[in-house]
């Protein structure tokens, strides 16, 4: 299948020193989920971010390698340019505007595309009916669930070409993330928004995307369908806390060290 | 009584016009987190501009007009070339390059029109006073509290209603997020300075009909500070409350405490008045106050 995006060996230094990304290469189809995974700093929201542009705005840059969007370098152009041609990321942490209402939220989504605003507002409250329940509340006072459904919704009016979602289940209750993973498999179903999915939560993760990366401290360190990597006696032991014989694992086991360096060296 | 009533009619009129200049001190601050220390030179350069206009005989509405679109293009100018290389740097290094700004502004003033006070020849308004009852008011007074109601309405409704305004108000909200989405922070805060310089500009011409003009309407700048601590630093509404209580404050005060204190209790009225409700309200009247959902 035909890549819509694809990041080639990236590497990314904030303030010009620190060196975050080593080396990352991914590539998303058309029309797929592809999911990002690893552990807290290992450089999942950065490799968001380079593709996004916001890196920029954190005096981050990408120093090397390319990142191709559509057949086109986009990684040195701004924010507002790669917006334009359609990336919209989700920035992690549900970062709506407080003092908007939920609907004047969404409104801003619209922000480059004004035309057939009133189409999408109702596709968006299609999505999310709860949405259209509180619409004229200020965003800051709405639930942890319904702000994730607004920034979703937010990126949703944009029309995106390529969706970056950054830990959309972030302190969220079990049901409600089942909730907005269901419809993140909607929307790239019946809408065909490829999606970029940074998840902490592998097992979820790897029921929604067919195909996933595995980050380690700025590196891929393995990619492969999610059947595999469900199988791959690694992924089960650190990500999904499950032994080979399907118990949860005994940190008491000294194996566990010996394992882990094998495969980040 | 009637003293009593001229001063809250004229305290609400004069306080439209602090109102209009509050209102685009919000702006800036409300978008870019900073305190713009040159306010007040900028009344004083849209006032001389539009009495320059005036005097070469454009119609005073049409010099009104033309002041703004001066104001417009100032505001982008000021943004490019003091402004944009700061986005990013801390916020004080922002406030104290306006402290700057502020004494260029002053210079540049004196230097195209010097010290003198000009006064609008010939008289915009009539000079004959309007009678209501036991009110006497000047003309004056009743058209630049409509001009300045008019526009406070228009800038209202574009941060309401349009495109633009609410990308604004996205951006004071969360910048990373509203880039996230395509919004340029550069052409909002180009565009907060623009507002800024257009809603200065006429309030400094307002009232330099009333008074005459020279570079004391500039403190109208430091006048704005009051207004809006007591509306609450980030809220529109907030802003145009606090300018018309702080105008009706300084004129109750000038009726009623300059027998017993001579000398400029007008002036420091809405200063003191500000300390007080900073004790009692530290967020104004309808500041932001943080959100926290429980």
């Amino acid at each position: 299948m035909e890549s819509i995006l694809r990041i080639n060996n990236i590497e990314v230094k904030y303030h010009e020193v620190i060196l975050v990304l080593k080396g990352v290469s991914i590539e998303v189809p058309e029309g797929g989920i592809v999911a990002l995974l690893g552990a807290n700093g290992a450089g999942k929201s950065t490799t968001l971010k380079a593709v996004s542009g916001l890196l920029k705005h954190e005096d981050g840059e990408v120093t090397d390698g390319s990142i191709e969007f559509m057949g086109e370098r986009i990684d040195k152009l701004e924010a507002e340019e790669i917006a334009k041609r359609g990336i919209f990321q989700i920035i992690e942490g549900r970062r709506v505007f407080e003092h908007l209402t939920v609907e004047e939220n969404l409104m801003v989504g619209a922000h480059l595309r004004s035309s057939g605003k009133k189409e999408r507002l109702e596709m968006v409250y299609h999505y999310f009916p709860r949405l259209k329940e509180v619409r004229n509340v200020l965003a800051g006072f709405v639930s942890g669930g319904e702000q994730q459904m607004t920034v979703i919704g937010r990126a949703l009016m944009a029309q995106p070409k390529l969706m970056l979602l950054d830990e959309p289940s972030m302190g969220l209750a079990p049901l409600l993330i089942k909730e907005i993973f269901d419809i993140i498999t909607r929307l790239n179903k019946e809408e065909k928004i490829p999606i970029l999915l940074v998840e902490q939560n592998v097992k979820l993760a790897l029921t929604v995307a067919p195909y996933a990366y595995v980050m380690e401290t700025g590196r891929i360190v393995m990619d492969d369908t999610a059947e595999k990597l469900k199988e791959n006696p690694d992924i089960r032991d650190f990500y999904l806390g499950l032994t080979d014989v399907g118990q949860r694992k005994s940190f008491r086991q000294v194996k566990h060290y010996k394992r882990r360096k094998r495969w980040l060296t | 009584m009637q003293l009593f009533l001229l001063a809250i009619v004229t305290g609400i009129m004069v306080g439209s016009i602090y109102a209009l200049v509050a209102l685009g001190w919000c702006l800036i601050y409300k978008c870019s987190g900073v305190l713009n220390l040159a306010m007040g030179e900028l009344t004083l350069i849209g006032a001389y501009v539009c009495l320059t206009f005036y005097t070469w005989g454009v119609p005073f509405i049409l010099a009104l007009v033309f002041t703004m679109v001066i104001g417009i293009i100032l505001g982008f100018l000021t943004e490019h070339f003091f402004l944009r290389k700061l986005i990013g740097e801390p916020i004080l290094t922002v406030i104290m390059v306006t402290v700057g700004l502020s004494f260029f502004f002053r210079g540049v003033v004196e230097l195209i029109w010097g010290t003198d006070t000009r006064v609008f020849l010939p008289p915009v308004f009539p000079m004959k006073p309007i009678v209501w009852g036991p009110v006497i008011i000047g003309q004056v007074y009743l058209w630049s509290f409509i001009a300045a109601i008019i526009l406070l309405i228009a800038f209202v409704s574009f941060f309401k209603y349009t495109r633009w305004g609410l990308s604004m108000q996205a951006c004071a909200d969360d910048e990373m997020a509203a880039l996230s989405l395509g919004v340029s922070a550069k052409f909002v805060y180009a565009m907060a300075w623009a507002i800024a310089f257009m809603a200065a500009g006429v309030g400094g011409t307002l009232l330099g009909n009333i008074n005459g003009l020279n570079i004391s309407v500039g403190y109208l700048g430091l006048l704005v500070l009051p207004a809006v601590v007591l509306g609450g630093l980030n809220s529109v509404p907030g802003a145009i409350v606090g300018g018309i209580i702080i105008g009706i404050l300084q004129n109750l005060s000038g009726a009623y405490l300059d027998q017993y204190f001579p000398g400029g209790v007008k002036e420091i009225a809405p200063f003191a008045f500000m300390v007080i409700v900073l004790l009692f309200l530290p967020y104004g009247l309808w500041g932001w106050e943080r959100i926290e959902r429980v």
